[in-house]
């Protein structure tokens, strides 16, 4: 009962912390007018973001997806900030955190290296393809270049908000039962220790000519738009791939390293990235995503994915707004 | 320990996931530091206020650039040239980390050819890999080249 009662009172909690924080920045993007600091000394500003990061971290890894993912639209959508930079940002924390988590998934062996490599390569590339194109577009297009991006963003965002609702089911161990020759040719089959089982668990591929040719799509989006890509790569190897789900999840943190600093670049030298900005985001993430992952052993996350939910829901159809205002 | 369960981990990958975590973690170490200097009184190389102000009121980068600095935007790894300030010591932290997988992906490679691991056109997406990484870093993929 007491246990009960302490999970209503955390959820109350939570939830009245994200309402203020949304209805803060909501606030914020609407008094901050041309010229104006809103009174905030570098080292408020600093701590802000940190906090709102920390917690953006905290409610990703509840809610099962990368901080990226959710870094990029909530600040797009409820932050007057210019798009280039939120995404610039975005992509480098992103790759940040997925840096930084690849050491024990490499040295036990749960990431296949293999994998890596062959998926890696197309997703770089397109990433990069990704990130000119949000050069391009900025440096030509002007006000209907930014409209242009919020707007696709925000159909995105509204893609993944559905993607977990009505697609979120995923397989453990999926059961492969033909191997084509393209795939048997990559030699992708491998084995790993699965701890909680206490045995090594040998699986093999499929379909990796599907999958090389999404993950180019993925990059794409991922540079374009400065996300995270571990929401689409996960389905991606899982489910198209029919890898472990812990090698999915494993390799799509690796891989996200790899491509999105292949991205990463051409926003850093297109002048995107302001110390004051891209460092308290940095460090935010990556405290919340630690936070996040000892919160997660103690409850149940069904509630807070469906907060995450929401919160991508309405800042999808903020972004959408704000893209129609924009469009001259 | 964990590790020494199971198939033994390819080189490879675990010279890749020691480089870009200890480069990163150097990186972001540095940046962090930039920061503590930047707030007990570093020199600026961008005016703090205006750069607040131009994030805050939705201006692009460019225009930010040109107002907290004083400049159009320097392309490139402008931080290297400036690093008697506060804030391009703490961009040179985020260059570092930006650069631990460009370190990692060659780590790789080479671990990849010392234990000659098999199938050897791993090797070439690794170098595929490596030369686009390498050249995005050296700003040769940007619309500036």
């Amino acid at each position: 009962m007491g246990k009960h009662r302490r999970l209503f009172r955390w959820k109350w909690i939570v939830f009245l912390f994200i309402l203020i924080l949304v209805i803060t920045a909501s606030i914020a993007t609407v008094q901050a007018a041309p010229g104006e600091a809103m009174g905030m000394s570098p080292l408020t500003f600093f701590i802000v973001f940190l906090l709102a990061t920390t917690v953006m971290g905290i409610f990703a890894v509840l809610a099962g997806v990368g901080g990226g993912v959710v870094f990029t639209p909530i600040m797009m959508g409820f932050t007057p900030i210019d798009s280039y930079i939120i995404r610039t940002t975005g992509i480098f924390i992103a790759m940040a955190g997925a840096l930084v988590a690849a050491r024990p998934f490499l040295r036990r062996g749960i990431a296949n290296v293999r994998l890596l490599f062959y998926g890696a390569v197309p997703y770089a590339v397109c990433a990069c393809i990704g990130a000119l194109l949000a050069g391009y577009i900025k440096a030509t297009m002007g006000i209907k270049g930014e409209a242009f991006v919020r707007g696709a963003l925000g159909v995105i965002v509204l893609g993944i908000a559905s993607l977990f609702i009505f697609f979120g089911k995923r397989v453990e161990y999926p059961d492969v039962k033909e191997v084509d020759s393209f795939t048997e040719r990559l030699a992708l089959a491998m084995g790993y220790w699965e701890e909680s089982l206490g045995k090594v668990i040998n699986y093999k591929l499929a379909r990796a000519h599907i999958g090389g040719i999404l993950f180019c799509g993925v990059g794409l989006i991922s540079g374009l738009f400065g996300l995270g890509a571990g929401w689409a790569m996960v389905p991606v190897f899982n489910l198209v791939m029919l890898a472990p789900l812990k090698v999915a999840a494993t390799c799509s943190k690796v891989m996200i390293g790899i491509g999105d600093t292949a991205a990463v670049w051409p926003y850093i030298m297109g002048g995107g990235m302001f110390p004051l900005f891209g460092v308290p985001c940095m460090i935010g993430l990556i405290v919340g995503t630690l936070i996040g992952a000892r919160i997660m052993l103690m409850i149940k996350a069904g509630f807070i994915r469906w907060l995450i939910i929401i919160v991508m829901i309405g800042a999808g159809v903020r972004l959408l707004m704000k893209a129609i205002q924009m469009w001259p | 320990m964990p590790e020494e369960k199971g198939p033994k981990p390819l080189l490879s990958g675990v010279i890749y996931g020691e480089c870009v975590y200890w480069i990163a973690l150097i990186g972001m170490l540095i940046g962090i530091i930039g920061m503590v200097l930047y707030f007990f009184g570093g020199k600026h190389f961008f005016d703090a206020e205006t750069v607040i102000s131009g994030l805050l009121s939705g201006k692009s980068a460019t225009v930010i650039w040109q107002e907290a600095a004083g400049r159009e935007s320097l392309h490139g790894h402008w931080y290297l040239h400036q690093l008697s300030y506060s804030d391009a010591i703490a961009m040179l932290g985020i260059g570092i980390c930006c650069l631990s997988a460009v370190v990692g992906v060659w780590g790789a490679f080479l671990g990849m050819v010392i234990k000659k691991e098999r199938p050897y056109f791993y090797w070439i997406f690794a170098l595929i890999l490596g030369i686009l990484l390498i050249l995005a870093a050296m700003g040769k993929i940007s619309l500036h080249h």
